[in-house]
Parts: structure tokens; sequence; C-alpha cells
């Protein structure tokens, strides 16, 4: 495997995260409140958060503070991998009046399953620390077109893992059936390996199995043209400057509208990255350490990463 | 910063190193108390009464049933040794061409154990094969002591007992209703007089069982000294019986009230007192035996404890033998927890085993030594059950999560009380359960449910799987009872696990685990390297 370059867990975390990622900065990237007030200090575009949650005694105001709105996405501040998600894709009323929920995955939840998600939230259930959390109602993002034939349930994103400010290796994640929708590889999404140079996939891997073919919509998966690709990897090279973490992965999310946005940054991304990509990350790290420069703007870090890999 | 790391572990190892060292070679201080097991150097010296004899004969210790011999040493130049082993006894013969006129002898290193035969079921044997038919041959008695013995025989028994009832109610009689008293030697004297030596109670045993077609014999043994009894020069042959029972032999002895037991202090020297009788005879052989225990294996913690503190040197200030004894049994235990962490830390970085959360699998490990593996594991798989009760039941009730989490402690409660109504502890074999089992359900009972939502019943159970491999694997760590003593006696050996933790803090390599999750795409690089 070394001979491959290859990243394993004890090295990612002694010679990458543990040296290169300070821990003060930790909160930045792992609270998405924190982050997302970074993030609007810096200009560099995310989901819009409607309301946060903190205490348990406003869940009573649910009610209202949903009224008029037809979708929103519930998430831990603290959460990980995905988990303790709800994507809400239309607020519905049923035959009584009362208010329910629909699910991107079809199904309906009523108030009070709602409720009991997001007290989940705040008792710290799908936080890191397991301590009490707070729970951000955030707007519902819409799929790029260009993913349709793509995915199942919920929408795609783009991981970039970011190596000092430089891009080093990218994957497009699609939802699946398995996956419940969620783009998360642990529960069998697709993770489909991206050219840094010009933006198309190129391999395609269910846990660990490669993969020719989409297994829900049959689409073939090389050749995925990732629009704005320049734009997604600015943006994930921009992050570097905001949370001053050196070894990052950034979670893009590309809307029909504003573009690609930032979803989420992780101090700790996998490295499932390599399956899909079918490539090893350490030569790639280890030219940034040696070669890279000090002092570029994320454009030409950008561009220096792309002639490089 | 690799040169930092390389000292530390360096000297991490050296210190203790160097204390051990100190200890042993400096204070001389063994690093391990004695035991005090029953392990006997024992010698045997012979010579022929008849000062024409070329050759001497004497029953020697044989392994077996409870004896293991070790370092065997005949000693006699010019002789020829010859060793006899039957299937039970070993009788050794020196054999010389001349006269013998100096002593001969023999030495060896004996570990008894204890012989014990719990339940002795019903016998109603009737055929016996050939080579047990000899202990059921009839002596040759005199009349009256055949009518002696006729008359005890109808006092005993009733008639219609089985074997294993005769075997009891001669031994009841003959160890109770005859007193032990070394001048009455005959059956006659003993009988009339109720008083009998240890030779003719044995006599009377065997023979009383062999008129009732239960095979017996007589054996020949040193009863040796308890540790608390002076020490005896030199030893005298004694006797004890055997008697023949569901095929396989039983000890009795009528003289100390032992019935299915050979104590660990009792060595046999012959198993069939009969066969060698004229062999011993005292106008044919003088003989001497010794036996000195031979203090080195139970650990004798009492011992190294005064043996510690009479050095009064620093480490009779750092050890634990100090301290009063509840604390010493606190860090009996708790000593190898950080040995469980090295095991964890092991099979998490190097091998990649998954477990819930970093430190249940060690309290697990606890839980077990506490109570006994298979409880632990029976328990612990309730428990399991009850998270699944609270994935499946409780979710539908949409409680808040503290209350929640509280129902499942109270659970955990009730499943305690069923345990200790139902016995269920005494069959698993465990002694006593504490606290501790509440402490470890509540590291582990919530990251249980949640993984259960999260990751699928699949990776739950891999999960569950990894933790409870490590947890094994570090209680038959914690088994070792040389290892519990090893780091009690020298606990400075915990700078060792530290280093070590060092080491693999370090370790940058591949887990075991990334070769198999890695497999499929080394394949494919591989592949497109050859095209």
């Amino acid at each position: 495997m070394r001979e491959f370059g290859i990243l394993g867990i004890n090295n990612r975390i002694g010679r990458y995260i543990l040296r290169q990622n300070k821990r003060a900065n930790y909160p930045l990237v792992d609270d998405k409140v924190k982050t997302a007030s970074r993030a609007d200090a810096w200009g560099v575009p995310m989901p819009e958060n409607y309301f946060t949650i903190t205490n348990f005694g406003d869940l009573k105001k649910l009610p209202q503070l949903v009224a008029g709105m037809s979708s929103f996405v519930i998430k831990p501040a603290n959460g990980s991998q995905g988990n303790g998600i709800v994507v809400v894709s239309e607020v519905l009323k049923d035959e009584k009046g009362w208010i329910t929920f629909r699910r991107s995955s079809g199904k309906i939840m009523n108030m009070e399953e709602v409720r009991h998600h997001i007290s989940g939230i705040l008792s710290g259930m799908y936080s890191l620390s397991g301590l009490p959390d707070t729970a951000i109602i955030q707007q519902k993002i819409n799929m790029h077109p260009v993913f349709n034939d793509y995915c199942y349930g919920g929408i795609p994103d783009v991981r970039v893992i970011v190596h000092s400010g430089f891009p080093v290796m990218s994957m497009v994640r699609l939802p699946t059936k398995d996956s419940d929708g969620k783009a998360n590889l642990h529960q069998g999404a697709i993770g489909a390996g991206i050219n840094l140079k010009d933006g198309t996939t190129r391999n395609a891997v269910i846990k660990n199995q490669v993969v020719e073919t989409h297994p829900d919509t049959g689409h073939r998966l090389n050749g995925l043209v990732i629009p704005h690709w320049q734009e997604v990897l600015e943006l994930a090279a921009r992050c570097y400057d905001m949370v001053e973490l050196g070894y990052l992965g950034v979670d893009i999310v590309l809307t029909p509208d504003q573009g690609p946005i930032l979803l989420e940054l992780n101090a700790r991304p996998g490295l499932a990255i390599q399956i899909a990509n079918q490539a090893g990350l350490v030569p790639r790290l280890e030219k940034i350490t040696k070669e890279g420069p000090q002092g570029l703007t994320a454009k030409e870090r950008v561009a220096l990463s792309q002639s490089w890999f | 910063m690799k040169r930092l790391s390389s000292w530390i572990v360096g000297l991490l190892f050296l210190i203790p190193t160097g204390l051990l060292v100190y200890k042993s070679q400096v204070l001389n201080l063994s690093l391990i108390p004695q035991k005090v097991d029953d392990v006997w150097n024992f010698y045997i010296s012979v010579r022929p009464k008849d000062p024409a004899a070329t050759s001497v004969a004497f029953p020697i210790p044989r392994a077996g049933d409870g004896l293991k011999i070790s370092e065997e040493r005949i000693r006699g130049k010019g002789f020829d040794t010859l060793i006899d082993r039957n299937s039970d006894s070993a009788m050794l013969t020196w054999l010389s061409k001349e006269p013998m006129t100096k002593r001969v002898s023999y030495t060896a290193r004996i570990d008894i154990k204890p012989v014990i035969v719990r339940k002795i079921d019903k016998d109603t044997t009737t055929v016996y094969p050939r080579q047990i038919k000899k202990y059921l041959k009839q002596p040759v008695l005199a009349p009256e002591e055949e009518a002696a013995m006729k008359l005890l025989e109808g006092a005993i028994f009733e008639g219609g007992e089985d074997k294993s009832l005769i075997a009891r109610k001669a031994f009841y009689y003959v160890h109770e209703e005859i007193q032990r008293n070394v001048k009455f030697k005959t059956i006659v004297d003993a009988l009339s007089s109720g008083k009998g030596s240890p030779l003719i109670k044995a006599r009377i045993y065997a023979y009383l069982l062999r008129r009732k077609d239960v095979p017996a014999r007589i054996v020949a043994m040193l009863r040796l000294p308890l540790i608390t009894d002076a020490p005896t020069e030199k030893h005298q042959i004694t006797f004890a019986s055997e008697v023949f029972l569901n095929n396989r032999w039983i000890a009795v002895d009528t003289n100390r009230g032992h019935f299915g037991e050979r104590p660990d202090r009792y060595l046999v020297l012959h198993h069939h007192f009969e066969e060698v009788e004229k062999t011993l005879a005292k106008s044919k052989v003088a003989y001497t035996i010794r036996a000195d225990r031979a203090v080195m294996n139970k650990f004798n913690k009492e011992e190294y404890r005064k043996d510690v503190l009479r050095k009064g040197s620093f480490f009779a200030f750092i050890s634990l033998y100090r301290l009063p004894l509840p604390v010493q049994n606190i860090f009996n235990m708790i000593l190898l927890i950080p040995l469980g962490a090295l095991v964890l830390c092991l099979a998490r970085n190097i091998v990649g085993i998954p477990t819930f959360g970093m430190f249940t699998p060690i309290l697990l490990t606890m839980f077990f030594k506490e109570t006994s593996l298979s409880f632990g594991l029976f328990f612990f798989l309730s428990v399991v059950a009850i998270g699944c009760v609270e994935r499946y039941v409780l979710d539908k009730l949409y409680l808040l999560a503290v209350p929640r989490m509280s129902i499942i402690l109270t659970l955990v409660i009730l499943l305690l009380m069923i345990i200790a109504f139902t016995g269920l502890a005494e069959f698993f074999g465990a002694s006593h359960i504490g606290y501790f089992p509440i402490v470890i359900v509540t590291a582990f009972i919530e990251r249980f449910s949640i993984m259960l939502t999260e990751d699928g019943m699949v990776n739950t159970m891999k999960t569950l799987l990894g933790t409870l491999v490590i947890s094994v694997l570090s209680y038959s760590l914690y088994s070792v009872s040389t290892l519990e003593i090893v780091m009690f006696t020298n606990p400075e050996m915990l700078l060792y696990v530290i280093g070590l933790l060092v080491l693999i803090g370090k370790y940058k390599g591949y887990r075991l685990s990334e070769f198999i999750r890695f497999r499929d795409l080394i394949a494919q690089v591989k592949k497109k390297g050859a095209v």
C-alpha cells in the first residue's frame, strides 16, 4: 500500500491532523453555527440559517416558527457524517388542519415527531462529543439539474480535500436508495473521483466496489462534468484561509441559482476519497508539504494544484 | 521531535529495567514472591542388611495421579540400576557384582497435588479385568483371625449394599472404631482392643472389602509435614488404602479419616504394599527417607512483604506490600488496567478493530474479572437486548433523551434483581455483583442504541463483536495469575506500558484492517499499471 501512496488512518491522524490542525480552530468547523458566522464574515456563501433552537422551551414555538415555510433542513450544529439531518421538502396540512411534513424520502412526519427529533439533537444524541447541542433550521438546497440523472432521493455534494490551502483530491458523493438519500459513503452512497484539472468524474465506487452505472438510475457515472468547477475549487481553497486548518475536508453543494455554496467543513475527513479516485493521497500531500509555496492567493493555489494533479 | 520521543521511550524502558536489576541483583529480592506450593526435595538412601547381598530394591514415587517428578538422580557408583515400573508403582533396584557395603541413594524433586474424587457413584461391578483380580485375593489368615473377620463382616454389613456403600461402611468402622495405636499389630489384637497400628488398620480395611468382593489394596506412603510443623529429619513409611470403585482407584485413609481424598502432603511410595512387604522388611533393608519443602512456587505474599520491609531500602517505601490489605487487593486488580489499555490500543490502532467508545472493553474486562467470564457475557448480552428494546420500543414513545436513558438504567436494575432471584449469577459461577455493571451500562448502552439507529444493525454488530473480542482477549491476559503478581510486586513495570503506548502512539503505518479496506483499490491500481 505504501508504494501506491495510500494514506492510512494512523498516518492521517499523526502526520496531518495532529500536526496541521490546531485544536483551537476545531469549533469553527465542528460547530455549524460558528462556521456560518465565520463564513458570513468572509463572504463565503452557505445555506441560509432560518433560525436555531437551543432550549427545549423553544420547541413549543415550532409551529409558529415553521409557519409559512415550504421546505427546510433540520441539522445538529455539532453533527457528523450527516447523522441527525432531516430534510423537509414540503410542509403540508392534513385533513384536520394539523401541520405535517414530507421528508425528501417521501415519509410523512407529524409535528410531534419533528419535535422529538429536535429534542434528540438538543440532548446531544448526534453531537460529536455527546454534549447538549443546538439544532439549526436551515434553507433546503435545491439540486442542480445536472445531477438529475445521478441521484436518488437527496442532494449530492462535492468533497474537496484541502492541504495548506491547496486542493489535492476531490470526489462527488451521489445518494442512492441504499444510502437512504444521504450523501454518506458509509451508508452506501456513490463516491465518484473527480479530475481536478477539468472537473469530470472518472471512477466511481460504492463501499469499496467499483461501479460503472448508478444502481438506481442506471446512468453512466464516468464523464459527468461538475458545473462551476473552478469556482468549486476556489471556494474550497478559500476555506483554508477562513479556518486555518492545514488538513481540511470541504463539502460543497451546487445550487441551480447561487452556484457552489459551502455546506460544511470537516477537520477529520475520511479516507474513502482515495478509493473513489483510485489513487493514494500521500504523494499529493507530500508534494504540497515539500513544494507548496507560501503566500499565494486561493486562485493561484488552485491553478498550481490543477497543474500538478 | 523524533529524537525526543526516542529519548522518552528509551528512558521509559531503561528506568524500570534498572530498578528491576537493582532489586534482584543488589537487594537480592526475588521479582515475585515465592510460591508455597508443595514441592519437595525428596531423598532416599538404602543399604541391604545382609552384608553379602549384591542387590537391593526399594519403591520410588511414580509420576501420575497428582505427582510430578523431576530432576530424578540415582547415586551408586559402580552399580547397575534398574527401574521396574508397573501400572501404579515403581521399584528401583541397584545391582552390583560385589557385595554392597555402601549406601545407595535416589533423589528427585516432587510436586504433589491433592487427589480428590468428589462424587462416588454406586458401583455394582461383578467382573473385573485380570490385572485387578489380584486385589481381590484373600489373605491366608489364622483360624481365629478368620473368625474375627467374619464376625466383623456380619456386624458391619446388612447385605445388599452396593460396592461404594460397602467401601464407605467399612471406612467408617475402621476409621472410628479402631483407634490408631502402633502397639497393636495383629488382626485379633486390633479387633478385640479397638486399637491398631496404621498398617493393621489398612489391612483390616482391605481384607474386609475383599471379603465382599471389592478390590482393595494397602498403600505404602509418607506423610510429609505441614509448613507449620517442625521439619522432620527422617520419615517413616506409613499406610493408607485404596479401593477400586467405578473403574478407578480411590484413595482412602482410615488412619487420618480421608475418603475419596489424598491431601497434597501424602506421598505414595507404593500402591500395593503386600507385593513389596518382604523387600521392605526391617531385617532386609535399612533405609533413610528425607523430604524437604523446596520453597518455590501459591505466592507467599506475607513472606515477601517481610522480606521487602527488612531490606529497608527505597523499595520498601514504594512497595505496594506495605499498604493495608484491602488497598493491596484494589491495586492487585487495577494494576492490570493499563495492560488492558495496551491490548485495546493494539487492537484499535494496529489491527483496526472497531469498539464502542474507548474504554468500554476495559470496563467490560474488569467486570468479567470481578464476576466470571460466562456471567459477564450473559449480562452484557442481556444489556444489548435492553439496548434493542430502547431502539425498537422506546423510540416510538418520543421520550426526551435523559428520561429515556434513565428508564434503561432502571431496566438494568430490574435485570439485576431478576438475576438475583433466579440464582443466575451462581449458575454462571459469579461470586457477587456490585455496582460495576451499572457503570458499564451507562458507558455503553447509549452509544449502542445511537449506533443502531445511525449505522444500522450490521455495523453495530461488528462493533459489538470487536468490543467483545477485545474484552475476552484482555480477560485471558488478566487470568494469568503470574502476570497479576508480577505487576503487583514490580509496579515500576507500568513505565514499560507507557513506553509501549508511546510507540503505538507514534505508529503511522497502516492498520491491518486497512489492507482489507483498500484491497480493491490496490487491485485496481495494479491492473491499471499493467495496462
